[in-house]
């Protein structure tokens, strides 16, 4: 009697140890990023592409930051805040974000911000994505660029290869985007795929017409906000 | 009997299965770096000494910090340091307009500031005030392809395989690797310990030195005058003013508004051609002057606020009649400003550059 008693308690000490439920308490998430242009996947330094405005365009660089990611279950009201959550992606560059081990949920929403927050663009001796050997921080005026894409356009009157160089930051740039999500069951891996619109850079609120810019090196002012207020809505979204 | 060994087991099992991560190896007894804050002198007119919580001062980061300063080997071509356009015997800036000395040979658009008392210049850095902090505003050197032209991962895997800087990092930053941004703390805590705060005129303040009469006339026109903006204590308010040196603003896009002054970061048309206030503590040193270097002498100066002024939308009110002084007046001036040259601090960091 005494030795089931013992046994009974070794039973319940092994399986106690490792509390294990039927959905596992934690799910691996993975954010993947398609960058397209004229609806088609982008390639650098391929002539098979035009920019909104009609011109022939070469894509020589695009790069960017999405950073604060958070996942919620509307269902059920968890919230997981990414911590640290700075992500530099690119073509030709990065185009995963892996989240790591997470809390298991139904998460059926994502929301992030293009760019990165105002305390993180105040410095740029830090590390990670944020490190400045990334070649997105300014260097005459304490920041990042939130986006950057660079080519050469065929300009319309001129008939000029052009160059096209945009580098979208400051503050009132970073815009933060919320989207639903459908599929993700909690304790399962998922994959979130993103589709980034180079076009959208281009398009609405703020239709921009590669040949007649004012100039084509956009880099603050005026324009720059424009194309932030393009990149608010369909810049990134999910597929 | 077999039981109880079980139980053990069990024990044992349970114990470990779910704490495997806990086991790392204790880390061996943390070497603390020594804070310290800088003894200032009650002419500076400070209240504190301002350093960012992420960066307080150390003996260890600012020996470090010193070696990089004066570190050929961070450049691209392993020529140029900091100190060849920062150098201690002029208050740490070059004496030239537009210095040519950075790796690809181009002049520079802007004048090399001085580096003295830059602890305090917490409305921004270089002469538009577009670095936030020293911590942020060191990899443009490092990086700018006509000053240093380095590549940050270069610069690490340099630190890495040398002979010293391993140990000098470990000591500094403990809890950290080498990496670009320690790189730049480092730098920052050097820089921030430059403090001009031993002239003639500190003394006198602090009623250990008396001024001549002409000196005393030539600070009375100080403060009539100059005071405004190259506000007593650091002599500079720390903030833009366009002092009215050109008219209009070209605007090349490749350079990214570098000719607008202050508006560049502002984007407030107030700000065109405003800079930051240069301090005038030693400023007998620190020719040509204004952001460009544009003039040669301190005469030169004063010629342009008694008839250069150029009176645009957003030129300093105050400047709109020009300063006018007579022959006897300027003498007065330039004498007092004499009294701002602070020889203890450049034979200090002159010395302490060769060690
Ligand atoms: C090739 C010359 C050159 C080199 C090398 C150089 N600087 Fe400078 N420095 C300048 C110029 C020019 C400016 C003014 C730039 C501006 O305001 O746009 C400046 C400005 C500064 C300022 C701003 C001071 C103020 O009052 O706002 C600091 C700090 C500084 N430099 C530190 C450094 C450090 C640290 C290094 C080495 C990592 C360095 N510099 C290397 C030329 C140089
Ligand atoms: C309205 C504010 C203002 C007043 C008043 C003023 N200054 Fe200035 N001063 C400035 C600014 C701003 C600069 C830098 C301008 C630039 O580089 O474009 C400057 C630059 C200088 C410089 C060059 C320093 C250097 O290191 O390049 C000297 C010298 C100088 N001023 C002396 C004087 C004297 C002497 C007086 C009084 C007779 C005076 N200033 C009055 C704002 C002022």
């Amino acid at each position: 009697m005494k030795n089931i008693a013992y046994l009974f308690l070794a039973f319940v000490l092994i399986f106690s140890s490792c509390s294990e439920e039927e959905i596992p308490a934690q799910m691996t998430v993975e954010l993947n990023f398609e960058n397209t242009l004229n609806g088609k996947p982008l390639q650098l330094n391929s002539e098979t592409f035009t920019l909104p405005s009609g011109e022939p365009f070469i894509a020589k660089k695009l790069k960017y930051y999405i950073s604060n990611v958070v996942l919620t279950d509307t269902q059920s009201g968890a919230i997981y805040n990414v911590p640290n959550s700075y992500h530099l992606l690119g073509e030709d560059f990065k185009s995963t974000v892996e989240l790591g081990m997470i809390p298991s949920a139904n998460y059926d929403q994502i929301t992030f911000s293009i760019g990165v927050d105002a305390e993180a663009n105040a410095k740029t001796d830090q590390t990670g994505d944020l490190d400045p050997n990334n070649d997105m921080a300014w260097n005459w005026n304490s920041g990042y660029k939130f986006v950057v894409l660079e080519g050469e356009f065929t300009h319309k009157t001129t008939g000029e290869r052009t160059g096209l160089v945009l580098h979208i930051g400051r503050n009132q740039n970073y815009k933060t985007v919320t989207q639903s999500l459908t599929g993700i069951r909690a304790g399962r891996a998922a994959q979130i795929q993103l589709k980034t619109v180079v076009d959208q850079l281009f398009l609405s609120p703020n239709a921009l017409n590669a040949s007649e810019l004012p100039s084509t090196t956009i880099m603050g002012g005026e324009l720059a906000d424009k194309i932030g207020e393009n990149y608010a809505n369909g810049f990134i979204t999910i597929e | 009997m077999k039981t109880s060994r079980l139980l053990v087991l069990a024990l044992v099992w349970s114990f470990w299965s779910c704490q495997d991560e806990n086991l790392l190896p204790e880390s061996p007894v943390e070497v603390v770096p020594e804070t310290f804050i800088p003894e200032l002198s009650s002419s500076l007119q400070v209240g504190d000494f301002p350093q960012p919580e992420r960066n307080p001062l150390s003996k260890e980061g600012v020996k470090l910090g010193k070696r990089l300063f004066f570190d050929p080997k961070l450049s691209a071509n392993g020529k140029i340091s900091c100190a060849s356009c920062h150098l201690p015997s002029k208050a740490f800036t070059d004496g030239v307009a537009l210095s040519k000395k950075g790796v690809s040979g181009n002049a520079l658009h802007r004048h090399s500031s001085p580096l003295f008392n830059l602890a305090w210049h917490t409305t921004g850095l270089f002469w538009d005030g577009g670095a936030n902090d020293l911590e942020s505003l060191n990899f443009g050197p490092l990086t700018h392809p006509d000053e240093m032209a380095a590549d940050l991962e270069e610069i690490v895997a340099y630190l890495i395989q040398d002979k010293t800087y391993p140990e000098l990092f470990a000591q500094a930053f403990p809890k950290n690797p080498i990496q670009s941004a320690t790189i730049s703390r480092a730098l920052s805590q050097y820089t921030r310990t430059l403090i001009s705060q031993t002239s003639k005129y500190d003394d006198w303040k602090r009623g250990e030195a008396t001024l001549n009469s002409l000196e005393l006339q030539g600070y009375q026109l100080y403060q009539n005058h100059c005071s405004s903006c190259h506000q007593e204590g650091l002599f500079t308010d720390l903030d833009y003013h366009n002092n009215g040196l050109d008219l209009i603003y070209p605007d090349p896009p490749a350079l990214e508004g570098l000719f607008l002054g202050r508006f560049r970061i502002s984007f407030d048309s107030l700000d065109l051609g405003a800079y930051k206030t240069p301090s005038l503590r030693n400023v007998t040193l620190t020719a040509p002057y204004m952001h460009d270097g544009r003039f040669e002498s301190l005469e030169e100066v004063l010629d342009h606020y008694q008839s250069g002024i150029q009176v645009n939308y957003s030129l300093a009110p105050q400047l709109k009649e020009g300063i006018n002084l007579s022959p006897d007046e300027r003498k007065a001036l330039l004498s007092f400003l004499k009294t701002l040259q602070d020889d203890a601090f450049v034979l200090s960091h002159i010395q302490d550059s060769e060690k």
